[in-house]
Formats: C-alpha cells, structure tokens, sequence
C-alpha cells in the first residue's frame, strides 16, 4: 500500500497551484467560496484561460489538444480547483460529449466538435430528461424521424442545466418503437438555434435558473449529426453517465467548506462560547469531517482500481452517493451554524450593482438557498435511490 | 381520555383550513412573501376581518380566545396555508407583551385589532444566541429620570413596516442575566433607529435594527424597570407553541402533497409508490410526523403549568426542529426535480418548515436547555 504521489505527480501538484494562484480572478472566488451562483462570462473568462494552458481538457488526446492525464492527475488537478474556489469547468460539452464523441463519433464529428469545445464557440447542453422520463430514462419520447437528409425531431426535454446558454444540445430522441425501449434510442446533436425550439425557464425552489424546458416542434437535424449508429444511443448514454458520476466525489470542495464552516463556527457565539465549543456542534461537524475522510479514501481505492485498468463500474455509484450526501451535510451544517442569519436570502450580495443592506457575515447571503439548492445533488446523475438499486444488482446480485 | 378539539375549535379549524384553500393561492402568497414588503396587504386585511386575531387574543383585551389550545388550532390552520402575514409577530409576540403592560399600552392590543397599528417585538440580538435572556442592547438612565437606549437587534421579522418596537433592553446584569431585563414600547419614527433590511429565503422580509441614544420616557417602559424577563419569556414560549403547530400544519400539506406525487407519478411503468423502497421512506414520514404532533399535544397540555411549560416547550421544538427537516428533504428527494421547482407547492412548505428551526433556538438549543431543566 502506498499513498504517497510520485514524484511527478507532486511536481504537477505544485504547477496546478501556483497556476490557479496566477490566474485566478479574486472576485470569482469570492462568489464561489461564497456559494453565490457565476455568471456564463464568470465561466467562459476561467475556460479560456484554462484553455490556453491546455488544461480545460487535460485528460483529452494530445491529438485534440488534451495532456493525456490519468485518473490521478485528472485527481490532483480537481482538487487544487476544488480547494482553491476555481469555478467547476462547466462539464457537459468537455467532460461529456467529448468521451462520447471520442469513442462512438466519426472522425468528422471529432474533428469539427471537439476544438470548438475549447475554444468555447460551443456553449453544451443535455437532453436526457423528459417529463415522463427522469429515472426511467430508456421510456423517452422525443421521437426523431428520417426525412432525407434530415431527422425532424418532436418531443420536450426537461431540467436541462444551462440550456439558457447552450447554442448545441446533445439528445437522446426515440427513432424506433421496435423491440425493447433501450434498442430504439439513438443519440444527436442538435443546434439550439434551429426553428421549432423554444426554451422555457425552469426557476429552482431557491429563486435561481439553471434548469430549462425544452420544446421542440418539427426542428429539423441533419442526419449527418447522428452519432454512431441509429438505435444505438442507449449504449452511448451508459457510458456517458459513468463518467458523469466519477469525478462526483468532491473531496477538495467539500474540505474547502469544513475549513469556512470551522471559521464561521469560531466567529459565532452561542451561550458566550464560540460555537465551535459547542459539544452538539462539534459532535456533528467531527461526524461530517470523519465521513469526509472515509470517503478520500473510498475514492482513491475506485481511482487506484482504474489506473490499474480496471472499469469503474458500481463503484462510481458508492461514490455519488457519498459525494453528495456529504456536501448536503455540509451545507446543512453551514445553515444551522448561521442561526438566525440563515433565514437572509441575498444572493447579489457579492455582484456589483447590489445596493442592499450589507449581508454579514458574507456567507449568509445564499447560504439557505445553497442549502436548498443542493437538494439536487442526490437527485440529478441518476437519483441516489437510482444508484442504490445499482449497487443491489451489480455488486449484491440481489 | 379524549384528544378531540372542542366542536367551537374543530369549527375555527375547518373553516380557516377551507378559507386558505380557496382565497390564499399560493402563487399569490410566493409574489407577496418575495415582495419589498414581504407579505399582502389585502390578504392581511380579509384575514382579519375573518377573525384569525381575535382568535389569539384574550377577551379582556377584546379578543375571543388566546389560550394555548386556540393557538395551537389556528397556528396549525396557518401553517398548513404557508400564510406569511404577520399573526405570529403581532398577533402573539407583540399582543402578549403589550397584554402586560399599562393602560396605554395594552388599548394598543385593542388597536391591533382595529388595524390602526402593527407593533412588533425586537429582542432577538447576536444571530446564534438563542436564549430568551441574552440582552445586551443597553438602557441607560438618564439625570430626569429618562432613558436612552443602545444597540442592536438583528432579524427582525416584519419590522420595516413596523409602528412599534417592543425594544428589550438592560440596565444591569450580564449579557444573559435574567435580572436587569425591560422592554420599552417605542413609536418606530423616533429619533436615533436605523432599519437594514433584507430578503428571506422562506418568505416575509427580516431587518437589523439599530438603536442609537433613543430617548425613552418612564411611561414607556412595559413592566417595572429591570424586571421584563418573565414577560418576553411568556412571550417567546407562546411564539414557540405557535411555530411548532405552524409547523404541523405544513408537514401535514407536505405529507399529503407527497403522497398524492408517489399514486400519480410513474415510472418503469408503475407510480412510483409501488416501489417498497419508497414506501418505507413514506411509512417513516407518517411515524414521525406523528410523533411530532404528539410533542406539540403535550406543549400545549402543559402550557399554562408553571413548572412544566418550558420543559415540554423545548422538546416540542426539539422534536419540531428535528423532524421538520427530515420531512423536507425527504418529500423533496421523493418527488425528484418535480420537488426543486419554484413553481410547485412543495418547496415552499419545505424552506418554511426548515427555517422554523431557526426561530427561537434550534433542535440543538432545545435538547440543552431541556437537559438542563
Ligand atoms: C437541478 C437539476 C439539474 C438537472 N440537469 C439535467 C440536465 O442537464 N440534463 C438532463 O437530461 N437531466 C437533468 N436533470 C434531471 C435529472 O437527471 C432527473 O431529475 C433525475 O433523473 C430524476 O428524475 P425525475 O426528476 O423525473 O424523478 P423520478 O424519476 O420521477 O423520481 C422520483 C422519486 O422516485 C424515486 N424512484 C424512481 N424510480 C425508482 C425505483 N425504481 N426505485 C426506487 N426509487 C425510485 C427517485 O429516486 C425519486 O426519489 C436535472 C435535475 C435537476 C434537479
């Protein structure tokens, strides 16, 4: 057993941090240590600069402009992004469709999307979801049908993240009703400016909009944006959701929001006393930080297994689930430590042009709606209830 | 042995419960809660011309109830409403201080009921200090026998649009000291008051208050001078009775709001109900919310026993702080993304009920000072 980074990983370590330390806009870190939501621009000014070090994509082929990294330097770079408050890379058309493309597109496609992804000329979303179909994902209806040269697509899509954003969609659409639900789904990539599609708003429980509804009425796709074969995206879709949930473990986020919490708790006085002597207190915040561990060293074990080459298979499920129930006791924690703070919702606090009352201490501001908010991460990427039955089959075989 | 509301309460109960379903639409309540005020005007009004005030009022004061047993009903027909108005703050909070002062001050409960003032309590202080004696905005006396006050008070509900402020504040004693405690009862337009205020996540707007050598005349005071404590801890308790049978009333829409998703919503073919993972998560919600109606049954039992009330009161809100969040996340993660959404009942009922366990100490404060009694 060793747990040591070799040498070079140490040496990469150090580049990552002293680059994040060079590059890094204070003002966006503020908002990110913060919990406040960025801005598209807050994202795309942090793409870029990524990109001109050639590490927006780092685990990409040198070929498409990657460096090659392993699952361990993929590791040590998430993690010095993680602890530093560096906005997340917005994954959809990098961390997603590219592995996709990569595996399933033809050369054309890679060639034509994958530097676009970099650059940012293409703003990604996914089109999974559908009203009738969250968890049941294979029951899709969007249905994409041949005409020519063109597939003329029907249907809506729904919680698509950042849709707002996106110029380019990558969907999963029904093209046949033959057989068994899986084999009739096929896998396209359509261009959100096409007529026919509208995007409607979807606002979060929290008062923030990051999901969209997505209608579409007779757009028109051309046939040449299929990837791979047709009736053949339930395979694809599969294999882009496990790379959706490794990487879901957030060790270095969620240590960077025990060290603000600790803070918070030291400054906070209940019966005169720092909070954090609160025996109820730091009885719940040792529990956090002690799963927290486990879990750095449940997710190094899944790393090591797949450096060894083996696949990530269930594992990436005991991972979601921890991930994000540790965040989600986190954030719980961070409200319940605010105390009467916690009832202020003033996510604006930190953008320019807020002329409120001064929201004190900072993390007040959105702490509740984080809170909240993060009610998500043990729905989305396959709800946990979802990965738990995943567990049960694969690895129980019950 | 008898658990039945009285047939006058079952009545109030029934009625306030059918008024909320049809004349306060939530998506109206969300506009107004989100609002620069925080809660409607015109909702406030027809609710009152119901009666929902007299209700939590005294008859010596004009009212036509204020016991526990009538809070405890009315507070659990306005929970399940998710109504934002402010009945717990004037209607419990300020109406039970002012029911103990002078003459003056007590014909100002009369006028709460005449619409003609909305005077609202500033006590609470530091934002983690949950102990109702903590106070430390001072009182100084001045040479004619006047006073001024010093301080600051923070999270206010309701206070921006306040005419009032039941200002607690001490003389003598250490910040938690029992001994040294009065409230004045000031005009909110007097020299000296400083309002910042600020949007909530639950609905309703919340404000710091800063007081800076506000004069204060010897009339003023609620209570003799140094000796309040007991008033605003009466107060308190009854705020608390309140919000934890408002939060009864929440958990009981949400469990039936949940339970309708799980018969409705398929997936794989069937509701989503049929599957026995999510039918132990539902059966444990129906347990604990059960258990929490209990601990507010035996809050209410013991209100007005001297010896017991506190102790039953925080684990009343013990259980309240405790169960209520379970029971939010729970039906949020039961409904999937339909339980995210702004546009969906739910989460509304969901942040109000996890916020309550921010108002008047936390599930953690409650099993302390239970521990201590
Ligand atoms: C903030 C947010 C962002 C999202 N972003 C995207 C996006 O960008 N693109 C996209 O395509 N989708 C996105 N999603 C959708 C997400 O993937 C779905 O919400 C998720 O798959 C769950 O589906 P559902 O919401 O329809 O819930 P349902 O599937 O209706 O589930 C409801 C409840 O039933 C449980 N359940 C369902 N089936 C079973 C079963 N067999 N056994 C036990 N329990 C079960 C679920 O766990 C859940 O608790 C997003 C969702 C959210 C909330």
């Amino acid at each position: 057993m060793d747990l040591n980074f070799t040498k070079k990983q140490e040496n990469f370590q150090i580049e990552v941090r002293s680059f994040l330390n060079d590059n890094l806009e204070p003002q966006v870190v503020e908002k990110v240590k913060n919990g406040i939501p960025i801005t598209k621009e807050d994202s795309e000014r942090w793409h870029q600069k990524l990109n001109e070090k050639g590490w927006l994509a780092g685990t990409w082929p040198k070929k498409y402009g990657g460096k090659e990294w392993d699952v361990v330097e993929k590791f040590i770079f998430e993690e010095e992004c993680g602890s530093a408050g560096a906005p997340r890379i917005v994954p959809f058309g990098v961390g997603m469709l590219a592995p996709v493309l990569m595996k399933f597109g033809s050369q054309e496609q890679r060639d034509y999307w994958l530097p676009r992804m970099l650059t940012g000329e293409d703003w990604w979303c996914q089109g999974y979801s559908e009203p009738g179909s969250g968890s049941d994902l294979a029951s899709l209806k969007t249905s994409a049908v041949r005409d020519g040269d063109y597939y003329i697509v029907n249907g809506q899509k729904t919680w698509t993240t950042f849709a707002q954003h996106a110029n380019m969609i990558f969907c999963l659409v029904r093209t046949s009703n033959e057989g068994k639900p899986q084999e009739g789904i096929s896998f396209i990539l359509i261009d959100m400016n096409s007529p026919g599609i509208e995007v409607r708003p979807i606002i979060t429980l929290d008062g923030s909009h990051e999901v969209n509804e997505i209608f579409f009425s007779d757009v028109k796709v051309p046939v040449k944006n299929l990837v791979g074969e047709e009736n053949k995206g339930w395979t694809y879709a599969k294999y882009l959701l496990t790379h959706e949930r490794t990487g879901n473990a957030n060790v270095a986020v969620s240590k960077r929001k025990i060290q603000k919490l600790k803070k918070l708790a030291d400054d906070a006085k209940k019966n005169e006393q720092p909070l954090s002597n609160d025996p109820m207190f730091a009885s719940r915040l040792a529990q956090i930080e002690i799963d927290l561990q486990n879990l750095e060293i449940t997710n190094l074990r899944t790393l090591a297994s797949v450096e060894n080459g083996e696949a990530p298979g269930a594992e990436s499920s005991i991972i979601k689930i921890l991930g994000s129930e540790i965040e989600q006791d986190i954030d719980n924690l961070t409200r319940k430590s605010l105390g009467k703070r916690a009832f202020v919702n003033e996510p604006d606090a930190l953008s320019t042009g807020y002329n409120g009352a001064e929201v004190f201490p900072k993390a007040a501001a959105y702490a509740s709606g984080k809170y909240f908010n993060h009610r998500k991460k043990s729905i989305y990427a396959g709800s946990n209830e979802i990965q738990k039955n995943i567990i049960s089959k694969l690895m129980l075989n019950l | 042995m008898d658990f039945k509301p009285s047939p006058e309460r079952q009545i109030l109960f029934d009625t306030l419960k059918k008024y909320f379903e049809n004349e306060y639409s939530l998506s109206d309540r969300n506009i107004a809660a989100h609002s620069d005020l925080g809660y409607s005007k015109k909702a406030w009004e027809a609710m009152r011309d119901l009666g929902i005030l007299e209700s939590l009022i005294d008859p010596e004061l004009d009212g036509f109830g204020g016991t526990a047993l009538d809070i405890s009903t009315v507070f659990e027909a306005l929970g399940r409403g998710l109504v934002v108005e402010p009945f717990l703050e004037v209607g419990i909070l300020a109406a039970k201080v002012l029911s103990k002062g002078n003459e003056a001050q007590k014909s100002l409960v009369k006028k709460i009921l005449e619409n003609e003032c909305l005077p609202i309590l500033a006590h609470s202080e530091t934002d983690t200090e949950y102990s109702k004696s903590f106070v430390e905005t001072k009182l100084s006396v001045e040479a004619d026998g006047s006073y001024k006050i010093s301080g600051t008070k923070r999270m206010i509900k309701h206070a921006s649009e306040a005419t009032h402020f039941l200002v607690t504040c001490r003389n003598t004693g250490d910040a938690s000291s029992k001994e040294g405690i009065s409230i004045a009862c000031i005009p909110t337009d007097r020299e000296g008051i400083k309002i910042d205020s600020f949007a909530t996540i639950d609905g309703g707007r919340v404000s710091d208050l800063t007081f800076t050598n506000v004069n204060i005349s010897s009339e003023e005071l609620v209570g003799e001078l140094g000796m309040s404590y007991s008033i605003v801890s009466h107060a308190i308790d009854t705020g608390i009775l309140a919000i934890c049978s408002e939060a009864l009333g929440i958990m009981e829409r949400i469990k039936e709001l949940t339970l309708e998703y799980l018969k409705t919503r398929k997936q794989f073919g069937v509701p989503i109900g049929k599957f026995q993972a999510i039918q132990h998560r539902m059966a444990q919600l129906l347990v604990e919310i059960e258990q929490a109606r209990s601990s507010v049954i035996n809050a209410t039992i013991y209100f007005d026993d001297e010896t017991e009330r506190e102790k039953t009161i925080s684990a009343a809100k013990f259980s309240i702080g405790k169960i209520g969040t379970l029971v939010a996340e729970e039906s949020i993660q039961l409904h999937g993304g339909m339980g995210m959404t702004w546009e969906y009942d739910l989460g509304h009922y969901a942040k109000r009920l996890v916020l309550i366990d921010h108002e008047f100490g936390d599930e953690d404060f409650h099993l302390q000072k239970y521990i201590s009694l």
